[in-house]
């Protein structure tokens, strides 16, 4: 057993006080922003990357995933009991998750969450432990020809799924690459659209761009009401009844396989596998009709699914180097930021930093569960922190992360401009997923094509000439079309979630 | 992209005025909160090589707190002080992250 040899590997790593202590870390900063209003996982990322600059590569890959994971938990802890879903993957949670909160049952539903969302995580884990090595072996078949493809592919089904039009994220597409293409030209070393400023030469840093669309955004969006008090149900004990138990059991398992799933698929957001999961259990459900009243079904299933869609989300990048959703794009970002490039060489040429962040998902969801279970009383508090001091601290955060990427105030005026792009791209109802996909991937894409075409002295046909390369541009056409047909619409309606996770 | 915004254009011009359901611009007071946000973080930027990170941020913390998020006059000092002069040691000791000092003497005199 090849894998598991790895893995035992990965948990001699994982496993160091020093890199427990940044699993940890990431699992209580990643639990923070889940739980605070107007943080999301995208922005919260991003705004940590600075922190991580001194650490070592594998402790700061530990630390941003533990943080990308923690926030699908967070987010559990508002939906239950304020029925605000921290970030958008948690939102179903609120129709039954408040419910029982308002019936009392408020803290049973958070240790189901909490426990769903450990089983669901680590079976997600389980499958890129499985995935890895196959997947691994074939993408290591793959020149630039073929990665171009992956990338378009991948692109592409993030388009095809991403809000309701396809015209305004085909926009935001554009817009991502054309932000990618400033700075050197890596082929002639010649500056490309940096106005004759210097500190564009390197290009517009991806870090202050997704604070400023992501962050700041939600922050003025936020600042247009008066910041108000929140007001918190009641919380009760926290040992579920033996019923609540038997009630999850097969939405746990079924949560966890739509999520794994639907995380290895591009494109696809953490919301779309907990209302996919909510509608199964619906449909599978004896009642039906009590969903929304407080049913445990429907906050077992979709919390379940939501963790699995996250630790799956990563199966993509580890294997193929691809990222699956914009979370994920960023946390490639700060793998670059790292020195490391993820994908199948990664295995390769660093198979500890690799292995050992696969054993640390296991270690961050046990941490998890402990800090979710018996401490959900001080999140319960962090909640009471007015809003009117939170936005000044955060604020105050990300000008210090933007400064410290470069040492530049010029990073704090990118991402206040950013800000308010977002800000009106978020009222004109513009999806923003894809202009972080393509911003992170568009210089990978750019040296893949331009290698092939240099392998074909400029001759376009060499796409065609590979079968996986066709196969892939052939897929990505059918996904660029298929919203012209009616039965897509129906079912994009339901996978289109907001952005995040 | 120009493409693209023609298209989008024409899609938007074609469909029946059927009119978003939120408004665009915000009311007065949201849109006034939305732009002293703004000019706090461009003066944050701005005034940070000259007047020192503590100092500029100690003074964007109290307008956003005190007058925009209408916190207490204690807790808003309090944040002021451990957000600029905790965070500039903070960074500068453990994290190697040097936030930059005041250019003008007097206040580079100050520690600041």
């Amino acid at each position: 057993m090849d894998a598991f040899q790895n893995l035992l590997m990965g948990f001699a790593v994982a496993l160091t006080p020093q890199n427990i202590m940044f699993a940890f870390l990431g699992s209580v900063l990643g639990t923070l922003i889940g739980v605070l209003p107007g943080v999301g996982p995208v922005a919260g990322v991003a705004m940590l990357i600075p922190l991580t600059f001194q650490m070592t590569p594998t402790g700061a890959i530990i630390m941003l995933t533990a943080l990308f994971y923690g926030t699908q938990y967070g987010g559990t802890i508002t939906s239950v009991l304020l029925n605000v879903p921290g970030e958008a993957a948690s939102a179903i949670t609120c129709l039954d998750g408040y419910q029982m909160a308002k019936q009392g049952r408020g803290g049973a539903a958070l240790a189901i969450a909490a426990i769903g969302s450990f089983i669901g995580g680590t079976i997600a884990t389980v499958a890129l432990v499985l995935a890895a090595g196959p997947l691994t072996r074939l993408s290591l078949e793959f020149g630039p020809v073929e990665f171009f493809a992956l990338i378009i592919l991948g692109i592409s089904l993030l388009m095809g799924l991403a809000g309701k039009s396809m015209i305004k994220a085909l926009m935001m597409g554009v817009f991502g690459l054309l932000l990618a293409m400033v700075g050197m030209d890596p082929v002639r070393g010649m500056p490309r659209f940096t106005f004759g400023r210097m500190e564009l030469m390197d290009g517009i840093g991806f870090v202050p761009v997704i604070m400023g669309l992501f962050g700041l955004a939600e922050i003025l969006v936020n600042a247009e009401k008066q910041f108000a008090q929140v007001f918190i149900a009641k919380m009760s004990s926290l040992i579920p009844t033996r019923k609540d138990i038997r009630d999850s059991v097969w939405p746990i398992l079924r949560g966890s396989a739509i999520g794994t799933l639907l995380g290895l698929v591009p494109g696809m957001t953490g919301s779309a596998s907990s209302f996919l999961s909510y509608i199964a259990e619906r449909k599978v459900s004896k009642h039906p009709e009590q969903f929304g009243t407080g049913r445990i079904e429907g906050v077992a299933g979709p919390e379940t699914a939501n963790n699995a869609h996250a630790n799956g989300a990563i199966i993509p990048l580890f294997t193929l180097g691809i990222p699956a959703s914009p979370t994920v794009a960023v946390i490639m970002g700060a793998f670059m930021m790292h020195g490391l490039i993820p994908g199948p060489f990664l295995f390769k040429e660093h198979p500890a930093v690799a292995w050992g962040v696969i054993a640390s998902f296991y270690v961050g969801n046990v941490i998890l569960l402990i800090l979710n279970l018996p401490l959900v009383g001080i999140w319960v508090k962090i909640l009471k922190v007015p809003y009117g001091l939170l936005f000044g601290v955060i604020l105050a955060f990300m000008v210090v992360g933007a400064y410290s990427i470069s040492n530049s105030t010029f990073d704090v005026m990118v991402m206040t401009l950013f800000g308010v792009i977002g800000y009106i791209l978020r009222k004109l109802d513009f999806p923003l997923a894809p202009v972080v996909l393509t911003l992170i991937l568009g210089p990978l894409m750019e040296r893949s094509l331009r290698q092939s075409l240099e392998m074909s002295q400029g001759d376009i046909r060499i796409f065609l000439e590979s079968p996986i390369a066709m196969v892939l541009l052939i897929l990505a056409a059918l996904f660029m079309i298929a919203p012209t047909f009616k039965f897509f619409r129906r079912g994009k309606g339901i996978l289109s979630g907001k952005e995040g996770a | 992209m120009g493409g693209l915004s023609l298209v989008w254009l024409v899609q938007v011009s074609g469909s029946k005025g059927s009119l978003p359901d939120t408004v665009f611009l915000p009311e007065r007071l949201g849109l006034g909160r939305i732009l002293s946000t703004i000019a706090a973080l461009v003066a944050m930027a701005g005034f940070m090589n000259l007047l020192g990170f503590q100092l500029t941020m100690f003074l964007f913390l109290i307008f956003l707190l005190l007058v925009l998020g209408r916190q207490g006059i204690l807790v808003t000092l309090i944040v002021a002080l451990l957000g600029s002069a905790g965070v500039y040691h903070m960074f500068g000791r453990f994290l190697d992250v040097p936030l930059p000092a005041a250019t003008i003497k007097f206040l580079a005199n100050l520690g600041l």
